[in-house]
């Protein structure tokens, strides 16, 4: 028997592996709904849709709004005084920090996050029940409690409040880094480590070419996670940071706070609105690597 | 096993690996977590005071009235938003996990309000809801007809800006936990012939019900202490207890530290006392086993 390359369909291989379930993707309609069940199925997602989509509406219509008033249904000047007023007030230099804070959160938290699971799943771990408690709870801790302590001993112990402000944002960010990347080695195969290192490679040459490749999409989602934690983060960086540090969240507050500020409030909220967005497409599209695929 | 291929590691050295891989995340999160209730306990009960020496007291626990109110309002809040946004979290979970173009709509706008700052929300459903707000315009009524939802005896704003957000969080923490082990038993149960009611009550509910309490314990206890939402949108009396704690914490007045300090305290009491119950809820549920 002659074996030829022609019997491996690679094409169909390739298409069969994009089609494989993973855990997270959505399934797949199991029966054609009719009738009253087909309206009340394209209602209720209409509904849903217009209940998430919403609160983006006042965003698009007061970013571009020079003048609004009450009963008017739409802006009636269009016009960029809202973002003038943003500019004005600081805004380019508030979003410069919310970006580096939120980085820097991001870089710490996701390497803690993944060693302390990597540890969790192994399961040599003494108290290690104990372990998962502890870094799981600053997500049920209610923020100000800790903040109101932790600012007394932060303060008495001369810590910069900026690195004050970092420290306490990545003990809230690893519980997410932490849970998320528990259920990426949940699902890891020690397989390919072994096999590498069967093959003589070295324990640092088996990190990067075989491990880290290999959870890349979740350590993206972790990073992803933390960046939120620190792109959101209103309060700590108000008490912690004691006014040396201005993030976005911070002058979208105070602008809120005065009256007649909509337009500029709208462009400060889209400026906070989008980053996030665009890198949520990049990550959902870091889809779970294909060991067998060539490159 | 790893270790049996390359070289045999004792058991010890194993636990040593694991602890030093675990460490640079357990010091800081104890540190801040410890550290931070700690310190608000002792400063709560009068042992770190800003001037003056340390003396055990429960003075500031002592205005029980103003308390109690601070904690039923803050109490009443989350228990409100949080089923809102369980009920429409689980029913959006659904609808995502069924598959149809729709599912994959609602899924990406969920993920959308998911990655949205709390505070943006808050300005957005004020901008949303006020009495020139663009849904009063939207639906032409006139700012002295339209009821007071931002800033009124109702907390609808702030209600409505939690249950936005942590529906989307419920439903997303639904949809990535389950969502391949439900369509296998869903569809199971459907080529058995179960009908669609039948696999929403008796499928998909029950495989769901495990993730849906720890997401909405997690709602929960974010709602419960959270501060900028209720802040922004919220009457000015009476607070809930984290306005309160804030206001007093920047208040000129020294005897308020310690105040702020103890509505911490009773904060965090509060929020272990309702996640004790949704663990103890969870381990009753067979599906989790």
């Amino acid at each position: 028997m002659t074996l030829s390359t022609s019997n491996v369909d690679v094409d169909r291989a390739q298409r069969i592996q994009h089609e494989r379930r993973m855990p997270g993707d959505a399934g797949r309609p199991l029966s054609q709904s009719r009738g009253v069940m087909r309206t009340a199925r394209i209602g209720s997602t209409a509904l849903m849709s217009l209940w998430f989509a919403l609160p983006f509406l006042p965003l698009v219509l007061w970013s571009f709004a020079n003048s609004w008033s009450a009963p008017d249904l739409l802006p009636m000047t269009l016009g960029v005084d809202g973002l003038t007023a943003a500019l004005a007030n600081g805004a380019v230099a508030a979003f410069g920090d919310s970006l580096l804070l939120s980085l820097i959160v991001a870089a710490i938290a996701t390497p803690l996050g993944a060693m302390a699971a990597r540890a969790l799943s192994r399961r040599t771990l003494p108290f290690g029940r104990l372990v998962s408690v502890l870094l799981f709870s600053p997500v049920l801790l209610p923020p100000f409690a800790a903040v109101l302590g932790i600012n007394v001993v932060l303060l008495r112990a001369w810590v910069p409040p900026e690195l004050g402000v970092i420290l306490v944002l990545v003990v809230v960010a690893i519980p997410y880094t932490t849970f998320s990347m528990r259920v990426a080695y949940a699902a890891y195969d020690d397989g390919f480590d072994e096999a590498a290192r069967t093959l003589g490679a070295t324990s640092r040459f088996a990190l990067w070419r075989i491990h880290l490749p290999l959870i890349a999409p979740a350590l993206a989602r972790s990073a992803f996670l933390a960046f939120l934690v620190g792109w959101s983060d209103y309060l700590v960086t108000l008490v912690v940071g004691g006014g040396q540090l201005v993030t976005l969240p911070l002058i979208i507050a105070s602008s809120a706070s005065g009256i007649g500020n909509e337009s500029s409030v709208a462009v400060l909220s889209l400026s906070a609105v989008i980053p996030p967005l665009i890198l949520l497409a990049f990550v959902s599209r870091a889809r779970n690597l294909n060991p067998g695929k060539q490159s | 096993m790893t270790a049996a291929l390359t070289r045999p590691v004792r058991p010890r050295r194993r636990h040593l690996r694991a602890a030093l891989l675990v460490l640079p995340a357990v010091i800081p999160v104890a540190f801040v977590v410890i550290g931070g209730v700690g310190t608000t306990l002792l400063q709560s009960l009068g042992l770190m005071p800003l001037v003056g020496s340390a003396e055990l007291s429960t003075a500031a626990f002592n205005d029980s009235d103003e308390l109690l109110t601070s904690a039923l309002l803050s109490l009443s809040i989350a228990v409100v938003s949080t089923a809102i946004a369980a009920v429409i979290g689980f029913f959006t979970a659904v609808l995502i996990i069924s598959g149809n173009w729709g599912g994959r709509i609602v899924g990406a706008l969920g993920a959308a309000a998911v990655t949205v700052p709390h505070l943006v929300g808050a300005a957005t459903v004020g901008l949303l809801l006020s009495d020139s707000g663009v849904l009063a315009r939207l639906f032409g009524v006139a700012p002295d007809a339209w009821p007071a939802l931002v800033a009124g005896p109702t907390w609808f704003a702030v209600i409505a800006e939690y249950a936005w957000k942590e529906s989307a969080f419920i439903a997303l923490i639904i949809v990535g936990t389950l969502a391949t082990r439900i369509t296998s038993y869903d569809e199971t149960a459907a080529v058995l012939g179960a009908h669609r009611f039948a696999r929403l009550r008796l499928v998909l509910f029950p495989l769901a019900a495990p993730s849906l309490l720890v997401a909405s314990a997690i709602a929960f206890a974010y709602t419960l202490g959270s501060y900028e939402v209720a802040w922004m949108l919220g009457q000015t009396y009476p607070e809930p207890l984290s306005v309160m704690a804030l206001r007093l914490f920047n208040s000129a007045s020294l005897t308020a530290r310690p105040e702020a300090a103890a509505i911490g305290v009773i904060t965090v009491v509060l929020t272990a006392v309702v996640v004790a119950a949704a663990m103890l809820g969870l381990r009753r549920m067979r599906a989790w086993r």
